[in-house]
């Protein structure tokens, strides 16, 4: 419930709907980069904490795969000329992260597992609220929207992958 | 009457030679295989599930901005890392149902189909 909080802390200082307009593209990019930054280092940590092999898995892959959606993303601010700028929501965002990191560290085995892999299906959840109320409608340049259009379907199965460990826990229990 | 042997020693041979790469060629035609394209894109394969026959080829060509892998659990074929932007390619021997997935998405899953 903490790191729930916590995120939606981020997040939900995003505007929605009609509101969208006041981001500009440097901000989505700031908040783009930062999202992804943010899951991997929940993921490092993960790597290095949880001695469950799904889990462990799951953290490699989010480091991964969110690595390889910032590559991208960097990729094309930088030839768009586009410099990534902090706003009020990257910043929370990034505050949310690291107080989640913070929060992880309190534990370890099983409670651990559950928070990390609890925290990354309502992470992913609220990523893909923000892209589909927010950045995608906000984004001016099409090459950036097409990206974040590109990136929602990696959000909903890393989404869905967390739900199915929560699941097997469940059904291991 | 002198030309018909003439007829038998140099053009009969020769167009027994010119038949035979003809005969290949018509020989070929019937087992041509052909080459099958799967998108990986949208964490998704597409298509989900794809009919081809012995011999032929499937390339998965990996559109999206993560890795990928085109995995038979079975063990009949295994990609490895498909990076984002490359291809795959494998040509299909053995006839059967071969589902497969992705090893790092689980969730994504397709069916190849040999006859």
């Amino acid at each position: 419930m903490k790191c729930s909080l916590i995120l939606a802390a981020g997040l939900f200082l995003l505007p929605v709907g009609g509101a969208a307009q006041g981001i500009s593209d440097a901000q989505i990019a700031a908040i783009v980069v930062t999202a992804n930054q943010v899951d991997i280092d929940a993921g490092r940590l993960a790597v290095e904490r949880s001695s469950n092999d799904k889990v462990k898995a799951f953290a490699q892959l989010m480091v991964s795969d969110h690595s390889g959606v910032n590559k991208a993303a960097t990729e094309l601010v930088t030839r768009l000329k586009v410099t990534p700028q902090a706003s009020p929501t990257s910043q929370a965002l990034q505050a949310g992260g690291d107080k989640n990191l913070a929060h992880l560290k309190t534990l370890k085995g099983a409670a651990f597992d559950k928070a990390y892999v609890d925290h990354e299906y309502a992470y992913h959840q609220q990523v893909i609220d923000a892209l589909d109320q927010t950045l995608i409608p906000a984004a001016a340049d099409a090459e950036l929207k097409a990206l974040l259009v590109k990136v929602r379907p990696a959000f909903v199965a890393h989404r869905d992958h967390a739900k199915s460990l929560q699941s097997s826990r469940s059904d291991e229990r | 009457m002198r030309i018909r042997p003439l007829v038998t020693v140099l053009v009969l041979p020769i167009a027994a030679i010119l038949a035979v790469p003809a005969m290949g060629f018509t020989v070929a035609n019937e087992t041509r295989t052909q080459v099958h394209t799967v998108l990986i894109e949208g964490m998704r394969f597409q298509p989900q599930d794809l009919t081809v026959a012995a011999g032929d080829t499937v390339v998965w060509v990996n559109r999206d901005l993560v890795p990928h892998t085109a995995t038979s659990p079975s063990g009949r074929f295994d990609s490895n890392e498909i990076a984002p932007g490359t291809t795959w390619t494998h040509t299909v021997r053995n006839t059967g149902e071969f589902g497969y997935i992705c090893t790092y998405h689980p969730l994504m899953k397709a069916i190849l189909r040999v006859k």
